[in-house]
């Protein structure tokens, strides 16, 4: 978390710095070569005030942990991506593994966070038997997820069967969209 | 309970006026060959006229008799002046001027509406010998006119074959109306729909208790698809069975003591055993393949199921006892949603071809199977009427899913339209 301060700090800096250079530079543009020394005063000042303000006591401490733990679960939310599945197979593609590796690197990064693998089939078949395989695709999906370091008991699984297409048309591309395990970030 | 339905047995017997031989015994199976020439006469006041009464009574009537495939109807434009004359006993009937028409059976009725009671009289004659052979008076209110236009029918039945018709018995389906997957109720022909769930979420695949009026289902209302049980006409309802993972394909054994289902605790969907009080009794298959839809033998010793143990799901068939598995079809790529016709050894399925699935019958020792529904549509989700003589199913043109009713045969093909768009997973009560 220490590394965390620092890099603030580096990062306050560094965004100073590049304010003071931007005001450097301002003696390169011909036309208003007055106005720069009162701008270098104040940029002079600032950097004193950022110093005090980052200065390391146990609340920033924990407020950061809190907001990287948040920040971490925002990433998570936001990257976690669905996988897709070939007509009655349970079984991962190529790309649905590469995929699973990046949800897995979120996961890991987001330790607070539990997550809800939702299996999908597309409408054709039998309603019940579907049901069954769309367990084994959230099933698939965890076990793989488990197997790269994520908690198993951070993945609880449910499956929809057929009941909730994304897609509504009658056609490949629809039930192909609609074969899937989706990630849910759950309490 | 036998002695129960001893009583019940004797009752009807004393209330029907007149006890004759049967006609004939018929299968209703073969309906084109055997149709029986009947004329249908409307039902006549016998004191003031209530046309709409008569209308909604005769319109029901005819729809099941016709549905029954058992009748061909004498044209009433061609009735002769008995057919208004409301005397109804065998002395008041001019047979010959039925008999001139053609008929072999003679169906005539009178009705009263006092306030709101309604009183209907009907007979069946045999217009060859001028017999009678069935009588019965009806009681009820205004509202029940259809009750006992369905109840009639099934006595037409049962007289005629020696098994009682299941027009007077209810349809459970799956309907989408609310934008959710509720459970409903309704006659055979659609009317009289209601809802019976308000879960709000997705409410999957009910079945009936042959022996009382309490349903099962699985619904997704406490996020996981667990199996749930409602009484219908208390509406009292409880989660019956929620395991970690899938409760799913609920069905009650014949006598209905118990429910197989499929579960997936064990982190494969397998068949079991269950008391109607939510105890396991039994794991029925042990095999990492998908093990669903189970359909009970009428002895209640066998169970027909979807299972993709060699690959492909196809149907087989369970022994309880000794958990033997025998596989039952072996043509076609995807066959599903068995379902044992309660009165022989037939199982009716659905098969995927060519992402289109018709329906097929089979002998539960794997021959002459037969296709019964042909076309484009998807047919799947077929259930046996509780006498075995029809089948209902969902219907899926492409632009959603509605009900449909035929003849064992796959004859008769009709669309129950009161049950709406968006309709699906039909289950038939047993006789109320």
């Amino acid at each position: 978390m220490k590394s965390l301060s620092v890099v603030r700090f580096l990062v306050i800096g560094f965004a100073f710095t590049l304010l003071a250079v931007g005001c450097a530079k301002q003696p390169v543009v011909e036309e208003t070569p007055v106005p720069a020394q009162p701008r270098q005063e104040v940029v002079v000042e600032q950097p004193v005030r950022a110093v005090q303000e980052t200065s390391i006591t146990d609340t920033t401490v924990a407020t950061t942990a809190e907001e990287a733990a948040a920040e971490a679960r925002r990433a998570a939310a936001s990257g976690l991506q669905r996988i897709h599945f070939e007509f009655d197979r349970s079984d991962l593609t190529e790309k649905a593994k590469g995929i699973l590796v990046n949800n897995a690197g979120l996961l890991r990064a987001a330790p607070q966070v539990n997550i809800l693998i939702e299996g999908h089939t597309d409408e054709r078949g039998s309603d019940e038997y579907n049901l069954a395989l769309g367990e084994r695709r959230a099933i698939a999906a965890r076990n793989f997820l488990a197997s790269l370091g994520v908690a198993a008991d951070r993945l609880r699984i449910i499956s929809y069967g057929e009941e909730m297409p994304m897609a509504l048309e009658r056609n490949e591309q629809a039930w192909e969209k609609n074969r899937r395990a989706e990630f849910k970030i759950s309490r | 309970m036998k002695i129960l339905l001893r009583l019940f047995v004797a009752v009807v017997l004393t209330f029907v006026f007149v006890c004759p031989t049967l006609a004939s015994r018929i299968e209703i199976s073969s309906p084109g060959q055997q149709a029986i020439p009947l004329a249908l006469n409307s039902i006549l006041p016998i004191t003031a006229a209530h046309a709409e009464v008569a209308a909604e009574f005769n319109r029901v009537l005819e729809y099941d008799l016709e549905l029954s495939g058992l009748f061909r109807f004498i044209d009433p434009a061609s009735f002769l002046s008995d057919a208004r004359r409301p005397g109804l006993q065998r002395s008041d009937v001019n047979f010959p001027q039925w008999r001139v028409l053609g008929t072999e059976l003679l169906i005539k009725g009178g009705y009263q509406l006092s306030g709101d009671q309604l009183t209907v009289d009907m007979r069946l004659y045999d217009v060859t010998s001028q017999r009678l052979l069935t009588g019965r008076r009806y009681v009820g209110q205004r509202s029940d006119v259809r009750k006992i236009a369905h109840t009639f029918a099934d006595q037409v039945l049962e007289q005629l074959t020696g098994e009682s018709g299941p027009f007077a018995t209810k349809v459970a389906y799956i309907s989408e109306q609310t934008g959710n997957k509720e459970l409903y109720l309704m006659d055979i022909d659609g009317h009289g729909a209601v809802r019976l769930t308000d879960h709000r979420s997705i409410v999957l695949n009910p079945d009936f208790s042959s022996r009382s009026k309490e349903l099962i289902f699985t619904s997704y209302r406490q996020e996981n698809p667990d199996l749930f049980r409602k009484e219908v006409y208390t509406g009292q309802e409880s989660r019956l069975s929620f395991q970690l993972g899938l409760n799913i394909s609920g069905r009650y054994s014949p006598d209905g003591r118990q429910i197989a289902l499929t579960l997936s605790k064990d982190g494969n969907a397998e068949l079991y055993l269950m008391g109607t009080n939510g105890t396991l009794l039994k794991r029925l298959t042990n095999h990492y393949a998908i093990d669903v839809d189970p359909s009970w033998s009428p002895d209640g010793n066998r169970i027909a199921f979807v299972s993709d143990r060699l690959g492909n799901p196809h149907i087989f068939i369970v022994d309880i006892h000794t958990r033997e598995v025998r596989r039952l079809t072996y043509d076609g790529r995807y066959n599903a949603t068995p379902a044992w016709n309660p009165k022989n050894e037939r199982i009716v399925f659905s098969r995927m071809e060519d992402g289109t699935f018709n329906l097929f019958t089979i002998n539960v020792d794997g021959t002459e199977e037969r296709q019964i529904t042909f076309g484009p549509a998807s047919k799947e989700h077929p259930r046996w009427s509780p006498d075995g003589r029809f089948l209902v199913y969902s219907h899926d043109d492409g632009r959603g899913k509605t009900l449909w009713m035929m003849r064992a045969d796959g004859s008769g093909a009709r669309r129950i339209a009161a049950a709406g768009d968006r309709a699906s997973h039909p289950a038939w009560s047993g006789r109320w």
